[in-house]
């Protein structure tokens, strides 16, 4: 009644018209999906605002109107990209680099010697066509139209994607790093990645969010999925780092299923946008599998954050655990809903889970949602939450030191966000530190 | 130690095997008046013209049955056992007596052995400033002390209030909850019938608790009591609730709005023991309006019902308003026990407390669903909640939803939850002292529970102790 959203899909501009060239791209079984994905999307109604992951942003937000994408102009962000694959390459400290253009160009920088070594790194379509054996038996089993609309987006109109493959026993000890920047005002891109990370073996993969329109008033929009498969005592690491400009509106799906004995660290850090949306899940499908996420969000102006954790306990014997940080100043608002779900035959598993939100004046707004749904009695699980702002005791001893009150604020500040920067390879650390330190300054 | 419980263990044995003999029990009975099932405008009216009551409150009625109509059933939630209801198979209305009565002599033989089954006269006589009794839809009994009526305080069943203070009555009704608030809601305004009214003017402590005492005798009935609590600057006033209904194969539904005020400076402390057979759909609204200064304590129990969803909310309202809510669930075999709190601040300096304990046995369901809210002009808020959750059996499930809105930054929020089973070690302690396995977890679960049950007046705690250990019983494989 009181919720105009709902009979907009009826709006043909939001559809996806039947002749449209993704999903004329790749193999038979995969223009398959993504005709299905197709149905999927232009019969699925607008989520309700009411439903659990709607309350606090519009759906709205993340539906395109086609006719009105623009397809030119990308050439100012990519210039930055050069910069940044030089920087990244000459340091040394990477296993290699791979930028992807808004989907329309993605480009391999130092990966040779990794795909030398029995791994694969390129390009999801080709992959498609070349290594049809592992995409097609991995490909949208995870995120798929199954998960909501707009994943049924994204499974129809994926266009390119990245495939990286660690064959059994493989170590690749330095991480790779993707770096993925959206076009400017008016663009839609739906980036996607597929990662499997063979038996005992272990990847760690920085995958880098940037670009973007520069101006709100003509925003763009990045609609991207993410699957990761640890197979048994693999031990992958992923750093997702969002830090798109102003003008984004970004839509995330990212779901990992790990199998016995296999661990995963899963670092969400989110900077950037208008509007974010992001979903991160770990599935514990194996005996002894262990997952953590470590996130951390800095909200300034008028940023919206609404972030989603789960952690699915499927097999027993798992254990998970989950720190999530969020900061917000100006009129920035962040929601947190994260849920710790644990399956009747999943036995004997620990879940922990905690945010702590920190807001640097008023104006700002932060909504947190730790759900617990435990299905069994023989867990041990808990989760806490604490919103506040920086407490004022901490900030009059640091004053009685001789610290002036800008720098006692970045030094809690730091101290807050700590945990989660340790989990961040090195070579990042310093970038996000600097992130920190940028948006304390308000810029 | 030992022997002592076993000695408690052989008294339990001997109240009864389960709730069908102690409050399971139903009276074959003639009503006075039994309309006819469903609900529609004509059903509303002819509540309204049986009750006399005034034109303004029957148009409030049809107001609120359209508002149920547009409503659609909530999409959350336990869906599969809401769809189970059926609301044209339920009678709206029954009149068990034509009159009320003043003296416990005067009330039918039938229900005065169902309400002395229930020991409601003996707590009256032992430790209660005034007594209300509901047989379905209508208050049969009620009375109170003398000294307390001297004092200007008004405690009466809601159709009588409507019909002695209608000024008091027209200046609150529906503005804790309005009929628009949820579809139930709505569905008791339209339908409302008996219920509590308390008016406790300014300045007075009342020292002895007042209590009502609900039942459901047929089968397919629905009730909806409507109570309204009002009290006046700096008085304090304590009430008390029970609720229990025979078993029956069909379901009956429960539908309560339950609305308190507390004005500048006064206390309320609402005490709220649900008991229903576990064929009751017990869907209520309940709600507290804290004023300047005010103070609400809520303590909520839910034992009974087949599906709960009961979210009493407290509203801070004035500054300095505090709200402190403790709740405890207990979700058996086939039950699911949705409830929660809600702490809504809307004041500067306001402060809350949420502390919800459950246990969920066998198949048995328990969630936690909470909202805290902190408006933008609550400066200086301070909100904690802290869940605890038990689990005994393979089956049991427990969720937690709490939702914080937070819309200021000088606040202090903290969430904590915790769910567990019991715990191992404790059992091996407990049993190496000599004690069986049955009675360390009942000793165990008893003190996990006794936060809340301390916080009950005596007989109560007993009760909720007694059927605790009743639940318990045999929970070991």
């Amino acid at each position: 009644m009181n919720n105009p959203t709902v009979n907009k899909t009826e709006n043909r501009d939001y559809l996806i018209p039947e002749m449209a060239p993704e999903l004329e791209r790749g193999p038979r079984w995969l223009r398959d999906v993504r005709r299905r994905s197709r149905e999927a999307f232009n019969s699925a109604p607008v989520p309700h605002r009411g439903l659990h992951l709607w309350r606090y942003t519009d759906p709205m937000t993340f539906l395109v109107d086609r006719s009105q994408v623009s397809d030119t102009d990308y050439g100012e962000n990519f210039g930055a990209v050069e910069k940044i694959v030089r920087e990244h390459v000459e340091h040394g400290n990477l296993a290699g680099v791979v930028t992807d253009l808004a989907g329309r160009e993605i480009g391999f920088h130092g990966t040779e010697e990794l795909c030398a070594r029995g791994a694969v790194v390129t390009k999801l379509s080709e992959a498609a066509t070349e290594h049809p054996e592992l995409v097609e038996k991995y490909l949208y089993q995870l995120v798929n139209s199954a998960c909501g609309k707009f994943e049924a987006l994204n499974g129809a109109l994926w266009n390119d994607g990245i495939f990286i493959y660690i064959p059994d026993g493989l170590v690749v000890e330095k991480p790779l790093h993707l770096l993925r920047e959206s076009g400017l005002s008016g663009s839609a891109q739906y980036p996607r990645l597929l990662i499997v990370v063979g038996k005992n073996a272990e990847l760690s993969v920085i995958d880098e969010y940037g670009g973007g329109s520069l101006d709100e008033s003509q925003p763009s929009n990045t609609n991207s999925a993410v699957e990761i498969f640890g197979l048994a005592d693999s031990r992958v690491r992923y750093v997702s780092l969002q830090r798109q400009a102003p003008g984004m509106h970004g839509y995330m799906t990212h779901r990992a299923r790990i199998e016995q004995g296999a661990t995963m660290l899963t670092v969400p850090l989110a900077f950037g946008g208008a509007v974010s949306k992001q979903n991160f899940g770990v599935i514990l499908n194996g005996r002894h599998s262990e997952s953590s996420m470590f996130g951390m969000l800095f909200g300034s102006g008028y940023q919206r954050f609404d972030n989603h954790t789960l952690h699915h306990h499927v097999s027993g014997e798992t254990t998970s655990n989950i720190d999530f940080k969020v900061v917000l100043r100006d009129k920035a608002t962040s929601a947190y809903t994260g849920l710790i779900r644990i399956e009747n035959d999943a036995r004997t598993c620990e879940a922990y889970q905690e945010n702590r939100n920190l807001l640097l004046n008023s104006g700002t707004r932060a909504e947190t949602i730790p759900e617990l749904e435990i299905l069994n009695e023989d867990v041990r699980c808990s989760h806490g939450a604490t919103l506040g702002p920086i407490d004022p005791l901490s900030i009059f001893y640091l004053l009685s030191r001789g610290i002036d009150e800008a720098e006692a604020v970045r030094m809690i500040v730091s101290g807050f966000v700590i945990p989660t920067l340790q989990q961040v390879p090195k070579n990042l650390r310093d970038r996000i530190g600097s992130f920190v330190a940028q948006r304390l300054e308000g810029n | 130690m030992s022997d002592k419980i076993k000695q408690q263990n052989a008294e339990l044995a001997s109240i009864g095997d389960d709730y069908a003999t102690k409050y399971g029990f139903r009276d074959p009975i003639d009503y006075f008046h039994k309309g006819a099932r469903g609900i529609n405008h004509e059903v509303v009216e002819m509540i309204s013209k049986m009750k006399k009551e005034p034109r303004w409150m029957s148009d409030i009625r049809h107001q609120a049955l359209d508002i149920f109509y547009s409503k659609p059933m909530p999409q959350w939630g336990n869906t599969e056992l809401l769809s189970e209801i059926d609301f044209e198979n339920i009678f709206y209305f029954m009149k068990p007596i034509e009159n009320q009565q003043q003296s416990w002599d005067d009330v039918p033989e039938y229900i005065k052995k169902t309400f002395d089954k229930l020991g409601i006269p003996e707590a009256e006589r032992k430790f209660l400033g005034g007594v209300s009794a509901q047989y379905e839809s209508e208050v049969v009994y009620h009375s109170m002390r003398e000294d307390l009526k001297k004092q200007g305080i008004i405690f009466l069943d809601m159709d009588s209030a409507l019909r002695e203070y209608p000024e008091i009555v027209k200046k609150y009704f529906g503005t804790v909850i309005p009929s628009a608030d949820n579809k139930f809601a709505a569905l008791n305004t339209a339908a409302w019938s008996g219920g509590s009214f308390i008016y406790v003017p300014p300045g007075i402590d009342v020292k002895v608790p007042l209590q009502a005492y609900f039942r459901i005798n047929a089968e397919n009935m629905g009730q909806f009591e409507r109570t309204l609590i009002i009290v006046d600057k700096g008085s304090r006033l304590h009430y008390i609730e029970g609720c229990t209904a025979p078993v029956y194969s069909t379901d009956s539904l429960h539908a309560a709005v339950v609305e308190l005020v507390a004005l500048e400076g006064a206390y309320i402390r609402y005490t709220t023991i649900q008991n229903w057979s576990r064929n009751i759909f017990n869907l209520v609204t309940k709600r507290a309006s804290a004023f300047k200064n005010a103070t609400i304590e809520w303590v909520d129990g839910n034992l009974g019902s087949r599906l709960t969803m009961k979210y009493p909310c407290i509203q801070l309202l004035g500054e300095g308003a505090k709200g402190e809510m403790l709740s405890v669930a207990f979700a058996g075999k086939d039950q699911h026990q949705d409830a929660g709190a809600k702490m809504i601040h809307a004041a500067p300096n306001t402060s809350s407390r949420i502390t919800s304990k459950s246990i969920s046995k066998d198949n048995g369901r328990a969630s936690y669903r909470g909202l805290v809210k902190v408006h933008k002009n609550a400066a200086n808020t301070k909100a904690s909640v802290q869940c605890d959750a038990l689990l005994i059996g393979e089956n049991a499930r427990s969720d937690t939803y709490p939702t914080m809105e937070i819309d200021h930054d000088q606040v202090k929020i903290e969430h904590e939850a915790r769910v567990s089973k019991v715990a191992e070690e404790q059992l091996f302690y407990l049993t190496s002292r000599g004690l069986t396995e049955d009675d360390a977890r009942l000793l165990i679960v008893n003190g996990f529970m006794e936060p809340f049950t301390k916080e009950l007046p005596l007989e109560y705690a007993v009760e909720l102790n007694r059927l605790i250990e009743l639940e318990m019983e045999g929970s070991l494989g």
